[in-house]
């Protein structure tokens, strides 16, 4: 009781501390714009310009607008995937992996004109594409909590599997694969199967949408249900959610399993909303991307919404840039990752009261200790 | 089938010593307590400026240099973030990834010569005649300077962490940091040394990946997961250099043995040959790792100030 009562205080900040952690956030962003443009000025362009490009093609139009929404789809739904296991401890980083399969899914049903309406194809294809992730999130969770394997290390090399499956499957697998294309890819998905978009001349589709509507509901599931408090609970302090009696390996392969169906279905949004085929490498970086979103958010769902906007804007801006000041177009993912360092540069109070909570529990009796070590490292 | 064989083992040999490279840098760092997790992008800057410095400035001395240079400022990067202000090593390494993908990318457009042109890669040391010797002949002589060296590595590797006193600090660091301030230890520089030794062998791993034989770079992520294999055998090879590089080894036959059955058996997909080293891995670590000899405070932040 003491330990869960202390972990509460240390979970909930003063409000005087939420302003410093979010200055210091606007800090780091801030230094990371800068540093990045440094970078901008020393590859040969204006930085100025290039910012200036940036905004405009984050915030333009319309149709930059709609653009912005389409890309932050993938960072929305991959972020709070993240975000759940950071609440739990875990890290689940193979989003790319579970975004692959989830689209090998979709596809299984999705290619062929089954004669179904399409309110009753696009689920189907959603439920195939989340049964294909989820029984591949279930390789970490299983390993993580019952082996004790580095859930990092091993979501990686399963997204590296996840890769090649799908390249083989739409370049040599008969049923799927468009055989002899000029580039790897799946047959184009049924009509049936393909969401609506939602504004003329744009490719704008549900996927955003349904991406904040999953927030909303991650924070209500994570405040107000026994859920949720058992996840944030192993998360802050594992001793205290084994006393309380969670089963915290069977709940380690839950956020798991969850995070990858999360996955699945945002690699299925992709295939069916924007791409209309599965393509050999339809997603790169998401991975990183979707750890960048959760962290900025500091593992909130109500901050995913938030942070995957605004890396979102930075991506579909830095698109524009890299067109109008040539600038290489992997500034996107420079400019993310700089904002991001210069954050937990900056922000080390969180860090520390976290890692108190960990040195607390390691002076606790065996059983504890096997805990910690699937734990792993905080 | 015999040639095929002596060939497989030379290209293990040849794939393993990049890994075995990193590694030297990383069982330190980890033994200090800090998970480097930034190798996989140290790796990708070190076979950047490897082959940059190879083709620009024509002296394969100077790219090491400057690849020792870039590493030590990388590592240095992830010590500041992760000892001094104690972020979390997960997200500060996946967060230099990121960078350093982003950046060797972009560098790497920019040099629109190495594209085409291969840079030097590094020289064999036993005379051309030597290559020809029945199986050990190319499986060793025939070997760049750099296998050999990083088959010599993990023995310095050892016995700097057991028989010297730096490495008896580095170990008591990472097992008790208060323990070894108490006793007079700087445990922050500790952990900055280690922490720059393993940016320097990433980034020089990287070197040896991309000058080893290829003489190129390719853009979007060349390492492809190398960084991570090495961490899985650091856990397997439970922190001892020797062991560890057993396993790079090992992890280097397996991205070996799928080129060499590439070639000769079609009825397997080559895709699925791709994924062999990324599978090994995740059995090794299932089915190798002994909890026993995890470094007590690995991955955990050190606060001086803590009591």
């Amino acid at each position: 009781m003491n330990a869960s009562g202390k972990s509460k205080t240390i979970r909930l900040p003063l409000l005087g501390d939420m302003a410093v952690s979010f200055g210091r956030t606007l800090l780091g962003i801030l230094m990371g714009l800068v540093a990045s443009g440094i970078l901008i000025a020393i590859s040969g362009a204006n930085p100025f310009t290039a910012y200036g490009a940036l905004l405009r093609g984050a915030l333009g139009s319309r149709y930059a607008i709609s653009n912005v929404l389409v890309r932050a789809s993938p960072l929305l739904l991959g972020g709070i995937g993240v975000a759940l296991g950071i609440k739990s401890g875990l890290w689940n980083i193979g989003m790319e992996g579970y975004m692959y399969l989830g689209a090998i899914g979709a596809s299984v049903v999705g290619v062929f004109d089954l004669g179904l309406p399409s309110f009753i194809h696009i689920p189907l294809c959603f439920l195939f594409a989340m049964a294909f992730a989820a029984v591949w999130g279930a390789i970490p969770g299983y390993l993580k909590a019952y082996r004790g394997v580095n859930e990092v290390t091993c979501t990686i090399m399963l997204s590296y599997v996840a890769i090649y499956l799908t390249n083989w499957v739409v370049s040599a697998f008969p049923p799927i694969a468009e055989i002899g294309a000029f580039y790897p890819m799946s047959k184009k998905f049924a009509d049936s199967a393909l969401l609506p978009i939602l504004m003329r001349g744009s490719s704008l589709h549900a996927g955003p949408f349904i991406g904040v509507l999953l927030c909303l509901i991650f924070y209500f599931i994570l405040n107000y249900t026994p859920f949720g408090y058992q996840t944030k609970l192993l998360g802050s302090n594992p001793h205290a959610a084994h006393y309380a009696g969670v089963d915290a390996r069977k709940q380690m392969v839950k956020i798991m399993v969850l995070g990858a169906i999360i996955g699945g279905f945002s690699g299925a949004i992709e295939v069916m909303g924007l791409n209309r085929r599965v393509y050999m490498d339809f997603v790169t970086n998401v991975g990183y991307e979707s750890v960048a979103v959760a962290l900025l958010a500091g593992g909130n769902p109500i901050g995913v919404i938030a942070s995957a906007l605004f890396f979102a804007a930075l991506k579909a801006g830095g698109a524009t840039m890299s067109i109008e000041t040539g600038v290489s177009s992997s500034m996107n993912s420079i400019i993310i990752a700089l904002c991001m360092l210069f954050v937990i540069g900056v922000g080390v109070a969180d860090g520390r009261r976290q890692q108190k909570i960990v040195d607390n529990s390691k002076d606790d009796e065996s059983e504890s200790k096997e805990l910690e070590t699937a734990k792993g490292e905080v | 089938m015999f040639s095929i064989i002596v060939d497989w083992l030379q290209a293990a040999l040849r794939w393993a010593a990049p890994l075995i490279v990193v590694s030297f840098g990383e069982v330190f760092a980890e033994r200090s307590g800090v998970i480097n997790m930034g190798i996989e992008g140290i790796m990708l800057f070190g076979a950047l400026v490897g082959v940059a410095a190879s083709y620009y400035l024509d002296s394969l001395l100077l790219a090491v240099l400057l690849t020792i240079l870039v590493g030590a400022v990388l590592g240095l990067a992830v010590a500041y973030l992760t000892v001094s202000r104690r972020a979390n090593q997960v997200v500060t390494g996946l967060m230099i990834n990121m960078v350093s993908l982003g950046a060797t990318d972009m560098i790497f457009a920019m040099m629109s010569e190495t594209r085409q042109n291969r840079a030097t890669t590094f020289p064999t040391i036993f005379p051309a005649s030597m290559h020809d010797i029945p199986v050990i002949g190319p499986l060793f002589f025939s070997q760049p300077v750099s296998t050999w060296i990083a088959f010599i590595l993990p023995f310095i590797a050892a016995y700097i962490l057991y028989k010297t006193r730096w490495g008896l600090n580095v170990r008591a660091v990472g097992d008790n940091p208060k323990a070894s301030a108490t006793a007079g230890l700087s445990v922050i520089g500790i952990k900055y040394q280690t922490v720059i030794l393993s940016g320097i062998f990433a980034c020089l791993g990287g070197c040896v990946l991309s000058l080893a034989e290829v003489g190129y770079f390719s853009a979007g992520g060349m390492a492809a997961g190398r960084g991570f294999i090495v961490m899985a055998a650091c856990v397997v090879g439970g922190w001892d250099p020797v062991r560890t590089a057993l396993i790079c080894l090992i992890f280097g036959a397996a991205d070996s043995a799928q080129l060499r059955i590439q070639t000769v058996s079609s009825t397997i997909p080559y895709q699925f040959l791709q994924m062999l080293p990324y599978v090994v891995t995740i059995v090794a670590l299932t089915i190798m790792v002994k909890h026993s000899l995890v470094p007590k405070t690995w991955g955990a932040a050190y606060d001086p100030k803590d009591v």
